[in-house]
């Protein structure tokens, strides 16, 4: 039954890319891809729920393909399961909504091979879960990077986008010889390079080693994941890959760096000292609160939601690390919250990015623009999106009944308990990041109220966006099913972190039954700290709300109810220039924040000749500084160029050159065999 | 510190009230009161200056100036109709102020009261005839009290909105 599954999901994923593949035009293409990713991405979800319903983790091994490294081998357990659900549960509406989206691509770009790529994303991303030893994993792995390149890719006429497949690839790249450094280390030891034999070997590693592991995993799944100062793909790359493959990318993949994360950390190594905890913490704050700092100062919808999930990558970054510092502490169940917290963090920012990204890609559909100072307006002509948006707005800046509300006030109840610890510098860390969190919130906030408010609100600032028509069914029904799955995501907590101490129980010296996180209807965290209850919450605003609309309905308020125009200080005209531009609303932000973005100001009118009175044109360009690409990675960039440059002098494309060198090298491979030999 | 330093240097700068001016002392009392009894609350005025030469505005800030300070009383200015009570509408009413002066009595939430202040928004003054002046403030919008005076001094002013309190 279970394997039935597995190979459902290999078929849907396989069958959606080939058919699309083999398509015999764009329309069929399309309709396999979307197939193929709602069938694949469906049994994946069925498989995950099977494999937390039995408790038994499913298990396939075929030694004899690629025999040379242990084989390809399959294990899913509760934590790789909850992973493949992420997958799934995002898979199926971005494949729904594909079908719509990828329809301007007609024409302009083959939309048989992006359906095929779409499909081999998909199904490496759900089997990098389900990988059971290095070989498995690191092929999945990288069969993710190459298939979300080649989707990254797809506008390849842009001049932006193949910058932004540059930086993608040297980054993920990058993070990948990491993670290989990193489990070359864990299977020094190791019978079999299979996850169980790589967790009895790490326990007997020493110390340095163990530390030497973690920070490559961390340095490795951190550029996946999009941890500041590793972020910089990510607000390139999301922007030019098409709207449903950054909700993918957004929503799933970097999420899959923190399943790497915890694969290493807590499967395999078991946990460490205090200071893994504080150093997850300490990127994770420095992630949150940078990653909603340069979103409040983007004006591209899709850079600002790209921003948006760094700190929201940070937010999950401090709940893993408050887990593993309460572990170290020996406070296991502190430790299933926190985790709990930020894993619970990881599905709720998948659903709500996914639909923000679903929602920012019908604007630019409507639009064929990004840039927000050119937007406005888009409520009328795009209702189904707004309200999409608005939900997943809502979502994303921790208002109640969302899910985003439960995930974050579960982060605080995970990390308060810790500034009670009487281990040293645990509370004055616990209380940074409390404070961290709740400043991350509120900045959140401002940045959602700038994406909806400039983009849908007031009047439309250009011609695009004054002719914007609302999205096709396909896409409005994905970003539906984001937009429900915000919702009951929320309403579910209970028994979702129920599931989620399950996922953890029994890694790493956690208890392998789990603490009560609430039962019933109330979600409560161990100790009777804190009680909430995500259900009443929502039904007591639902009578609040409904009251008040009786209210105003029975008293006949609205008698009174005069409808004028919006005052415009008496001019005679209204215009959207008069409006709240994107870069306006966030000038306040930019003050307070002046000795962060540095911003350089270029204001040039061009006057009347006549007189001074009369302006013709005016620009105004103003741009922060961007701290990490010019003085973290613009020296390296320049270094590596150097090299580059000066090894092109033996490379000089004449073949009797190269025969000397292979003549050399040879020469050299025997002296050091003779040498090594006497 | 030299904030301390400079209040201990000058001291008490306030001049006594010139005679008269209890006057205007119990004329804002009587503002304030009859505010409360209309509105429930202190009284919110938006000034709005439909082409005057400005005396009429000195006269008027005089109202808010250290000597009056009318704000003590509860009866200030506000930047937008939209919290106003009431407006006070100055000067002959310029053919480019018709328009925003309409707007500006329509964003103003009922009930609403109009005090036109100065001679010039009741006649149309020395500017009568002008080819840019379209009228009285009352041939734009319904007018509650006048004020006569060119221009009126503080305490005319609040006679005037005391009487445009006191006809409802």
């Amino acid at each position: 039954m279970i394997i039935l599954l597995f190979f459902l999901m290999l078929a849907g994923y396989a069958f959606g890319a080939a058919g699309a593949l083999l398509a015999p035009d764009g329309a069929a293409a399309r309709r396999w891809a979307a197939t193929g990713a709602v069938a694949g991405g469906g049994a994946g979800l069925a498989l995950a729920l099977t494999v937390f319903a039995s408790g038994t983790p499913f298990l396939l091994e075929a030694p004899g393909l690629l025999s040379v490294a242990d084989g390809l081998a399959f294990r899913l357990d509760a934590l790789g399961a909850f992973f493949l659900a992420l997958v799934g549960l995002v898979a199926i509406p971005c494949g729904i909504y594909g079908a719509g989206y990828s329809a301007a691509y007609e024409g302009r770009y083959s939309l048989r091979f992006l359906g095929a790529m779409l499909n081999l994303f998909l199904l490496a991303m759900s089997l990098v879960p389900c990988a059971g030893n290095v070989l498995t994993f690191l092929l999945m792995w990288e069969g993710m990077s190459l298939t979300s390149y080649f989707l990254v890719m797809t506008e390849t006429d842009e001049p932006d986008t193949v910058l932004a497949g540059g930086w993608y690839l040297a980054m993920t790249h990058g993070g990948l010889a990491l993670v290989l450094a990193a489990f070359l280390l864990l299977a020094a030891g190791a019978s079999t390079t299979a996850f169980g034999d790589l967790r009895t070997a790490a326990a007997a590693l020493s110390p340095a080693t163990r530390n030497a592991v973690f920070c490559l995993a961390l340095l490795g799944f951190g550029s996946k994941a999009g941890i500041i100062p590793l972020h910089v793909w990510l607000p390139r790359a999301h922007p030019a890959a098409p709207s449903h493959v950054s909700a993918l990318m957004s929503g799933v993949m970097i999420k899959l760096g923190v399943y790497g994360l915890l694969r290493v950390g807590l499967d395999l190594l078991g946990g460490g000292p205090a200071w893994w905890g504080a150093l997850l913490i300490g990127l994770g704050a420095l992630s949150a609160v940078l990653g909603v700092l340069y979103a409040l100062m983007e004006n591209d919808l899709k850079r600002l939601l790209a921003y948006s999930s760094v700190e929201n990558m940070g937010l999950i970054f401090i709940g893993v690390g408050a887990g593993f510092l309460f572990l170290s502490l020996g406070a296991a169940s502190a430790a299933v919250l926190a985790l709990g917290a930020g894993l619970y963090h990881a599905l709720n920012h998948a659903a709500f990015k996914g639909l923000l990204f679903l929602g920012a890609g019908s604007v630019l559909h409507a639009t064929h623009t990004r840039d927000m100072n050119r937007l406005g307006g888009l409520i009328r002509r795009l209702p189904w999106t707004a309200f999409c948006f608005l939900t997943g707005s809502l979502a994303i800046a921790g208002l109640p009944p969302l899910n985003g509300f439960v995930s974050e006030w579960l982060l605080f109840q995970s990390l308060l308990p810790g500034i009670g610890s009487s281990a040293p510098l645990v509370a004055p860390l616990m209380t940074l990041a409390v404070g961290i969190l709740a400043l991350t919130g509120g900045l959140a906030a401002a940045g959602f109220v700038k994406a909806f408010g400039i983009t849908f609100l007031a009047m439309p600032r250009s011609d695009a966006a004054e002719a914007a028509h609302e999205a096709p069914r396909s896409m409005r029904v994905g970003m539906g099913i984001l937009a429900v799955a915000c919702a009951g995501l929320g309403l579910a907590a209970v028994p979702i972190l129920a599931a989620l101490g399950a996922v953890l129980a029994g890694h790493a010296g956690l208890p392998a039954a789990a603490p009560q996180l609430g039962g019933g209807l109330l979600l409560s965290t161990p100790g009777g700290f804190a009680r909430m209850s995500p259900t009443l919450v929502a039904l007591g605003l639902v009578v609040v709300i409904a009251g008040v609309w009786l209210g105003v309905r029975i008293l006949g308020a609205g008698r009174w109810l005069r409808v004028g125009e919006t005052w415009g200080c008496g001019r005679g005209v209204q215009t959207a220039r008069m409006e709240y531009t994107s870069t306006a609303f966030a000038e306040p932000l930019r003050r307070v924040f002046a000795e962060l973005y540095r911003p350089t100001q270029d204001l040039s009118i061009d006057f009347h000749p006549e007189s001074r009175y009369f302006v013709q044109s005016i620009e105004y360009r103003s741009e922060v500084v961007p701290w990490f690409e010019r003085y973290l990675y613009a020296p390296v960039i320049a270094w590596v160029n150097l090299w580059a440059i000066r090894v092109r002098a033996i490379q000089s494309g004449s073949a009797h050159v190269y025969l000397t060198y292979l003549v050399i090298a040879l020469l050299g491979l025997l002296a050091i065999l003779l040498v090594r030999g006497a | 510190m030299r904030l301390f330093s400079k209040i201990f240097q000058i001291g008490l700068a306030t001049e006594p009230l010139l005679p008269g001016g209890d006057d205007v002392v119990r004329l804002l009392h009587e503002v304030d009161g009859q505010a409360r009894r209309l509105f429930g609350r202190a009284l919110a005025i938006r000034e709005v200056d439909a082409g005057s030469c400005n005396g009429c505005e000195l006269e008027i800030t005089g109202l808010m100036s250290p000597v009056y300070d009318s704000e003590r009383f509860g009866v200030h200015f506000v930047a937008s109709p939209r919290h106003a009570d009431m407006l006070l509408v100055t000067g002959p009413v310029t053919r480019n102020m018709v328009v925003p002066l309409v707007k500006t009595y329509e964003a103003t939430p009922a009930p609403k009261l109009v005090v036109a202040v100065g001679d010039c928004a009741r006649t149309c003054g020395v500017f009568k005839g002008s080819y840019a002046v379209a009228g009285s403030v009352d041939q734009i919008i319904p007018v509650d009290a006048f004020v006569d005076g060119c221009p009126p001094e503080p305490a005319d002013i609040l006679r005037g909105i005391l009487a445009a309190i006191g006809r409802r």
